[in-house]
């Protein structure tokens, strides 16, 4: 047993010895990547994804399987969002090799494309895809927050209007109890452990408001846990949306620094240094 | 794959690219020299939880992460390989006398190719892994390194991820990836002895490389193995009389030829073990012994580009709209066919037909030279910090 629950009500610490309220550390980069128009790097702990955005541009001939869940075909008035998900072999510490028609990763695809389709402003591009290809290069528990996170990045950096950050993190339960009720504590942000052996959900907010725009829960959790979970996990998209944020800004401002692009309007009052 | 992707460049701009590739000395539109290659920024080591790990950048972008992951597994019996399965009724002599026999077996590297936007099972994906595992494999001496015992192996899984689209051919980004990624892979330190169950060393600083590097000495199991280093596979061109290696997409849509050649090194004596099918050039004299591996050829796009075609053999300009009786007609297309193959000057007509084997002596010869392309390659990567 990995997690041992009796330890954690001892101390109060998960097994990598972080508090219930506590997320991993998140390192960032944005433009990450020349070729594409955008592009990001995420670690959540020890998962890191990298995500490149082509888009969005004329749908070329369509190959291989990208599920486009958000938004609608090629000729619609709003553009597609083409998700496609490489979970690379040696992700994890088994080396497992899952194909293209992996049920699991079109749902992880088809969540991440509707999710950022009702948040991007795709009707300002009609008759268009925006394509983001993700690949997963270490797996460590919260993969779909982190996919999220990352395709967040990269769609900012690609310049496509949106209505806010959409941040996602994990949350779970110390217990599987129903017995131990009272005693079981909400977790923020599960790694691989405690998402083998603890019920778990993800959760995707819209910006700093609580609009939820992704619940993702596939084990079996009791219904009173429920809320605590959410709100916790709610919670951690706030900090998550502020670590993205600081990312972009201070992306951005060295991006002006360095004079790759120019001071806009109204910047004058941003502190540049 | 790759190398049929569109270019969206008219006949006359082809023809102008392959004028200019055709002068001596040729004039690509990137402005480099012929044997120069795309700058790029590599680092290896990035991903702790492989054996070994790299990626490369090149200058237009493109982008590649190579992870090499190694799992024990337990060697097939097969009737030329006696295993120890049955042990009791083999006298000690015999046991003996195999003890040394490391063989290897080419099921014991896999290797997957993945390209966003393509299926694995794509024709142009498959065609490139294979590329990329027949160097690896070619010589029969990369899969002595997985050897255990004789019970016992090492099973390799190289995964080749291309990050970026695919805007250049991706096989020499592939390649120089893969390169590092096996030049920076560790194996865990064997403890146990002979034919027992495997029990590897838990301190990963004493792991050995299983490419040992002259530098380095760490590997206690020194196989016999001609080549120190991975196979490199260089992407080389022809246009006229010119060899250009590197080719961008643009410029691999004009080749007459495109070769993808593989080199590797031999190191030490070379005269104890002549194998058929390398052609050595004079040894000692340059940095490294190099040896061709294999040579594939690449079908240049520039047999899919659609030729120029004069407006009086083109239907959709009223060619035959005119000609009303049969006898005119036929002579208009006589004349057609004349002009069609004629070259015309700033017209662009795919080459036809195969390439001279004089060409492909002449690629391969310059790949293999002293101080040459494939030697100033391995001395760039030779630079890349392995840690």
């Amino acid at each position: 047993m990995p997690l041992d629950t009796s330890a954690y009500s001892l101390a109060l610490l998960r097994v990598d010895g972080r508090r219930w309220n506590e997320l991993r550390r998140i390192h960032a980069q944005i433009r990450t990547q020349a070729a594409a128009d955008g592009s990001s790097y995420l670690e959540m702990g020890h998962t890191k994804v990298m995500c490149v955005v082509n888009g969005p541009s004329e749908p070329g001939p369509r190959r291989g399987a990208t599920s486009g869940g958000g938004g609608g075909g090629g000729q619609s008035k709003n553009a597609e969002v083409a998700v496609n998900i490489v979970i690379a072999g040696f992700s994890s510490v088994d080396r497992k090799r899952r194909g293209r028609g992996d049920k699991h990763i079109l749902e992880l695809q088809s969540t991440i494309s509707q999710a950022l389709a009702a948040s991007l402003h795709t009707h300002l591009f009609p008759h268009s895809t925006i394509n983001i290809s993700l690949h997963v290069l270490s797996q460590d528990g919260s993969l779909l927050a982190a996919l999220i996170n990352a395709a967040t990045l990269a769609c900012v950096d690609a310049g496509i209007p949106m209505t806010d950050y959409v941040a996602a993190c994990t949350a779970g339960s110390t217990s599987t109890y129903a017995a131990n009720d009272e005693g079981a504590d909400p977790l923020l942000d599960m790694n691989h452990q405690e998402e083998q052996e603890l019920p778990g959900l993800t959760v995707a907010t819209l910006g700093d408001s609580d609009r939820v725009a992704v619940l993702v829960c596939e084990s079996r959790v009791q219904v009173s846990r429920l809320e605590g979970m959410l709100a916790v996990g709610v919670d951690g998209c706030k900090q998550v949306r502020e670590i993205l944020d600081r990312v972009v800004r201070e992306k951005g401002i060295k991006m002006i620094q360095e004079g790759t692009v120019e001071r806009g309007v109204g910047l004058n009052d941003m502190e540049l240094d | 794959m790759a190398s049929s992707q569109h270019v969206l460049l008219s006949p006359a701009e082809l023809a102008y690219l392959h004028a200019s590739l055709s002068l001596t000395p040729p004039i690509r539109p990137d402005g480099r020299s012929p044997t120069q290659f795309r700058p790029l920024v590599a680092e290896t080591g990035i991903l702790p939880g492989t054996n070994g790990s790299a990626r490369i950048c090149f200058a237009d972008g493109t982008e590649a992460i190579v992870g090499v992951k190694a799992e024990v597994e337990r060697t097939r019996t097969r009737h030329d390989f006696p295993s120890l399965d049955d042990e009791g009724a083999e006298d000690d002599d015999d046991l003996d006398n195999q003890h040394d026999v490391v063989k290897g077996d080419n099921d014991w590297v896999e290797m997957t190719v993945e390209i966003p936007g393509y299926r694995d099972d794509d024709a142009g994906t498959v065609f490139l892994s294979a590329m990329l595992s027949e160097a690896l494999l070619a010589d029969g001496e990369f899969t002595k390194r997985l050897w255990i015992n004789r019970r016992f192996h090492w099973k390799l899984y190289l995964d080749i991820l291309l990050i970026s689209p695919p805007l250049s051919y991706p096989l020499p980004l592939l390649s120089l990836t893969t390169h590092l990624a096996l030049l920076a892979t560790r194996l865990p330190r064997l403890k146990s002895e002979g034919d027992e169950d495997p029990l590897f060393d838990d301190d990963w600083a004493a792991a050995p490389y299983l490419y040992t590097r002259p530098g380095k000495k760490g590997s206690k199991k020194t196989v016999a193995a001609p080549t120190a280093r991975p196979p490199v596979t260089l992407l080389v061109m022809a246009v006229g009389n010119n060899i250009i290696f590197d080719p961008s997409k643009e410029e691999l849509a004009v080749a007459d030829v495109a070769l993808a050649v593989s080199v590797g090194e031999h190191t030490g004596s070379t005269s104890s073990k002549p194998t058929e099918m390398d052609i050595d050039t004079e040894e000692t004299k340059g940095h490294h012994n190099l040896r061709l591996l294999s040579v594939r050829t690449i079908d240049p796009p520039s047999r899919l580009t659609p030729p120029g075609i004069p407006n009086a053999s083109n239907s959709a300009y009223g060619a035959n709209a005119g000609a009303k009786d049969t006898e005119k007609k036929k002579q208009q297309q006589e004349q057609a066919r004349t002009t069609e193959s004629e070259a015309v000057e700033g017209v662009w007509k795919a080459p036809r037909g195969g390439a001279k084997t004089l060409v492909m002596a002449a690629l391969v010869q310059k790949v293999l030279e002293k101080g040459g392309v494939a030697d100033e390659v391995l001395d760039a990567l030779d630079g890349v910090d392995l840690n």
